[in-house]
């Protein structure tokens, strides 16, 4: 009996083959295990603010870490749908406005307003890419750069200027309420904004990596690579790339929010095409084909903005880097260092590298 | 009534006549051979048919139903799968990771039998871009065969192959559609390996239909002995 | 509407016409899409700047479009030639930084103030036009635009290094087999798109004074240009910026609050309508 069963089954046309397990995608302990690396690494770093122990380097910190939820978001589009998103301003400028407006000018609580301005922010990623996802390669950068450059218009006219501030910009203001349990001195202060930025960061990433990791991320890396097969093997391509570019979206809307919480204030300057350089160039610094290259490209950028703003000449120094490691390291810094280390090691162990 | 089935179908491109009311019929476990000279328009009947080039009139049926205006991604998963006579695979995906793929999203339950049938077995960890040119023009047909479909229309599989290749591709697809029941559609430059492949056969010159019969019908019949004779002249 | 307000949108089309063209033909031929377009028609400005104060505009008219031509060379023979298997998107990022760059070095130079540029004192009155006293000058800057468009149209059709870049246009690998130099006709195009930055640089600088912040604004907008134009169709250009420089001043009076924002909705009307552009890849 225990022989036959099997056969009988393996009869009925709906019954599975246990032969071949389908494993698309990362399997439920990778996630696992990837859940203490995000955990222990989401710990560590509330280290920092002590490890540092000086205002001015953790104010420069706290902005390479709001700067990586731009270049995260712009990194995710280019490592998967190998899309430049050259209007991601629109996601992390359009939530930190909506923050300041909704705080001052509806005077909303701040968890009211940082819900609405993710979500709100979400929609709006949602609607533009029902517009922009069917382009590919240069209509994709320029319908993105001209849905973020419409975005700073429609802010900076005189007649959007009752709720906008045109110009001039807009102040949150929280007066005396919290938010978890910070203050808005705690807020501005960047050594206690730290830990609750980092926490989300780590928490952004490590959902930005499984889900590059997941069936979803390989449906992706699908239709990158041949979007007629993915069709005609009954896939839909629309609605993936809608979902990584909303997704995407959606991490830069959260990294606006934070900003708006931590500067208390927004000027047009944040939803212009030099700001949507910063966030590409930090990612291409750091590298665009692994999930950490934008992460470090970020820090790496204000840090250098930091030392180089001294002298005026910040975006001439930009510029150079930025040139200096497209033409030289096109997998930017990140993606050369791993590069370079998985060679060491296959050529220790006698391995062939998986590409 | 047949499988599948094509209805006087046409497509031009401005005032270039591509195709000019061709009929077809499929039937299951019959492998449907279409040959012809260079431009016969071998190749648009295989993308109308699979939903890749629009029809500018004609229609198709499939198991009695009007599925001329239907979707690519429909008609697959309805049981209508093709393959690409420029090999279209996922480069940079394994071969088993690019399998396991379409396997995923067309509910495949006996990937190792077609794996097995088409000899994918040693390269299934290999990258796509790196097996060998035959090999890919195997992934190619594999990702057509997964799902059970009911009717496969196949562009030129033997494309680029040598001829011991060629020969084993051919033998694989006919095993395949027998054993499965397949409606399939083969549309193919090598003549010698679609009759001796093919069940029926139709040939296709300038756009219309030649003549259409069993291999040896069409072996005798004197407009395809002139259209191959003219073309090769 | 009166005929001053059209008379200015065919002045500030007819300079989005010469800088898109420039930039169309280099994507065409490199397929990449030029974000130094901007700092290029900034550099024509400044030198203009300069030349114009040390010895005349109409010696800037000449030495400013050929200074440029050889900043062209440099980008080419330094930059697209030898990344020409890279990503077309990286090399336009790099262009990026190269803008970022050479915006930066002109800072340095010529510092932060905005600088007026005096039109020659030939065109420096007024016109009549149609009964409407219109400045002189600007009717200039749509004559020289016109005749260039024309030049270039007629010196694309007549000439074999012409027809080269047509060719070399369509399908760089078939011109390459078929024995065109296709880095040659390269180095003519690119010198050319950025002699014409340089052109339209000098025109600008006296009808809007020269200031920082004018590459990076007329960029996007020139972007804008080229894609509703067709990406790589030379027409499709032309015809693009003069109905964007028309719609933008013609719209600053009809549609004050929206005027800003046409250029954008028309780009998103056209790629939603047809996604290769009015005129889709041709030169």
């Amino acid at each position: 009996m225990t022989v036959e069963a099997p056969l009988l089954l393996s009869d009925d046309p709906l019954a599975p083959t246990p032969s071949r397990r389908l494993k698309l995608g990362i399997s439920p302990r990778g996630v696992a295990i990837g859940a203490v690396v995000a955990v222990v690494a989401a710990v560590a770093g509330l280290a920092v603010p002590s490890i540092v122990n000086d205002l001015y380097w953790m104010g420069i910190l706290v902005n390479g870490l709001l700067l990586a939820f731009m270049s995260l978001s712009v990194g995710f589009m280019a490592k998967h749908l190998g899309l430049i998103s050259l209007g991601q301003t629109a996601f992390f400028g359009g939530s930190a406005y909506l923050v300041c407006i909704a705080t001052s000018s509806w005077e909303w609580s701040p968890y009211q307003a940082v819900a609405f301005a993710i979500l709100g922010t979400t929609a709006m990623a949602l609607a533009m890419g029902v517009l922009v996802v069917r382009a590919t390669g240069i209509g994709f950068m320029m319908l993105t750069l001209a849905m973020g450059q419409a975005i700073y218009q429609v802010v900076i006219q005189e007649w959007a200027r009752d709720t906008t501030g045109s110009f001039d910009g807009v102040a949150a203001n929280i007066g005396d309420q919290t938010f978890l349990g910070m203050g808005v001195s705690d807020l501005l202060d960047p050594t206690v904004f730290w830990n609750l930025g980092w926490i989300v960061l780590v928490a952004v990433t490590y959902l930005l990596w499984v889900a590059g990791r997941s069936r979803f991320g390989v449906i992706l890396e699908g239709t990158r690579e041949n979007t007629e097969r993915m069709r005609f093997s009954g896939y839909n391509t629309f609605l993936p790339r809608l979902a990584a570019f909303v997704f995407s979206g959606f991490v830069a809307a959260v990294g606006g929010a934070l900003y708006g919480l931590n500067s208390g204030y927004v000027s047009p300057e944040l939803l212009n095409f030099l700001k949507a350089g910063d966030g590409i160039i930090a990612a291409i610094v750091g590298g665009l084909g692994v999930l950490l290259g934008p992460f470090v490209g970020a820090f790496l950028y204000v840090y250098a903005q930091a030392e180089f703003n001294n002298s005026g000449n910040l975006y001439l120094y930009t510029g150079i880097a930025s040139v200096l490691v497209l033409v030289f390291l096109p997998g930017g810094i990140v993606g050369t260092i791993s590069t370079l280390s998985r060679r060491l090691w296959s050529s220790r162990t006698g391995r062939k590298p998986q590409a | 009534m047949s499988l599948f089935r094509a209805t006087s179908v046409s497509v031009r491109y401005g005032q270039l006549r591509a195709l000019e009311n061709v009929d077809i019929a499929l039937e299951p476990g019959v492998v449907h051979g279409v040959i012809g000279p260079n431009g016969a328009g071998k190749s648009t009947f295989v993308d109308a048919l699979s939903g890749r080039t629009r029809l500018t009139s004609g229609n198709v049926e499939f198991d009695g139903a009007d599925i001329t205006h239907r979707s690519v991604r429909w008609r697959r998963k309805a049981g209508i799968s093709r393959s690409f006579q420029k090999t279209s695979v996922f480069n940079s995906m394994t071969v088993s990771q690019q399998l396991e793929l379409v396997a995923h999203r067309n509910h495949e339950r006996d990937l190792d039998g077609i794996v097995d049938a088409l000899s994918l077995g040693p390269v299934m960890d290999r990258v796509c871009s790196e097996v060998a040119y035959g090999t890919q023009r195997s992934v190619d047909l594999a990702m057509a065969l997964i799902g059970n479909p009911r009717v496969v229309l196949l562009d030129e599989p033997c494309a680029g192959l040598v001829h011991d290749e060629s020969v084993n591709m051919l033998q694989h697809v006919r095993d395949l559609c027998r054993e499965r029941g397949v409606g399939a559609l083969l549309v193919e430059h090598d003549v010698d390996g679609v009759f001796r492949t093919c069940d029926v056969i139709t040939v296709l010159n300038l756009g219309t239909v030649l003549c259409h019969g069993t291999p040896d019908e069409v072996r005798k019949d004197d407009a395809v002995i002139k259209a191959y004779l003219g073309s090769a002249a | 509407m009166n005929i001053a307000q059209l008379l200015n949108g065919l002045a500030l089309g007819s300079l989005l016409m010469i800088l898109s063209s420039g930039l169309a033909m280099i994507y065409g031929l490199r397929g990449v899409m030029n974000f130094a377009h901007g700092a290029l028609y900034m550099s024509g400005a400044y030198l203009a700047y300069t030349v114009t104060n040390h010895v005349s505009f109409w010696a800037a008219l000449i030495v400013c479009p050929l200074a440029l031509a050889v900043i062209g060379a440099v980008l080419e023979l330094v930059f697209f030639r030898h990344l020409q298997t890279r990503s077309h998107i990286e090399v336009g990022l790099i262009t990026f930084g190269l803008a970022l760059i050479i915006e930066r070095i002109i800072g340095i130079i010529w510092g932060p103030h905005t600088l007026p540029v005096p039109a020659p004192d030939v065109l420096n009155g007024t016109s009549n036009v149609f009964g409407t006293a219109y400045p002189t000058y600007r009717l200039f800057i749509l004559a020289i635009a016109v005749v260039m468009a024309a030049a270039l149209v007629f010196w694309l059709r007549v000439s074999d290094t012409g027809l080269h870049i047509r060719a070399a246009s369509q399908d760089g690998e078939t011109s390459a087999i078929l024995g065109i130099n296709v880095d040659r006709v390269s180095l003519t195009v690119v010198c050319l798109g950025a002699a014409l930055a340089g052109l339209a640089g000098t025109l600008a600088a006296p009808y809007f004074s020269v200031q920082p912040g004018m590459g990076m604004a007329i960029l996007i907008n020139v972007l804008i240009v080229v894609v509703v134009g067709g990406v790589g169709s030379l027409g499709g250009a032309m015809a693009a910026g003069m109905a964007l420089g028309i719609v933008q001043t013609v719209g600053a009076v009809w549609l004050p609050n929206l005027a800003a924002l046409l250029p954008y909705i028309a780009l998103v009307a056209v790629l939603a309508w047809r996604p290769t552009g009015f005129a889709g890849k041709r030169v």
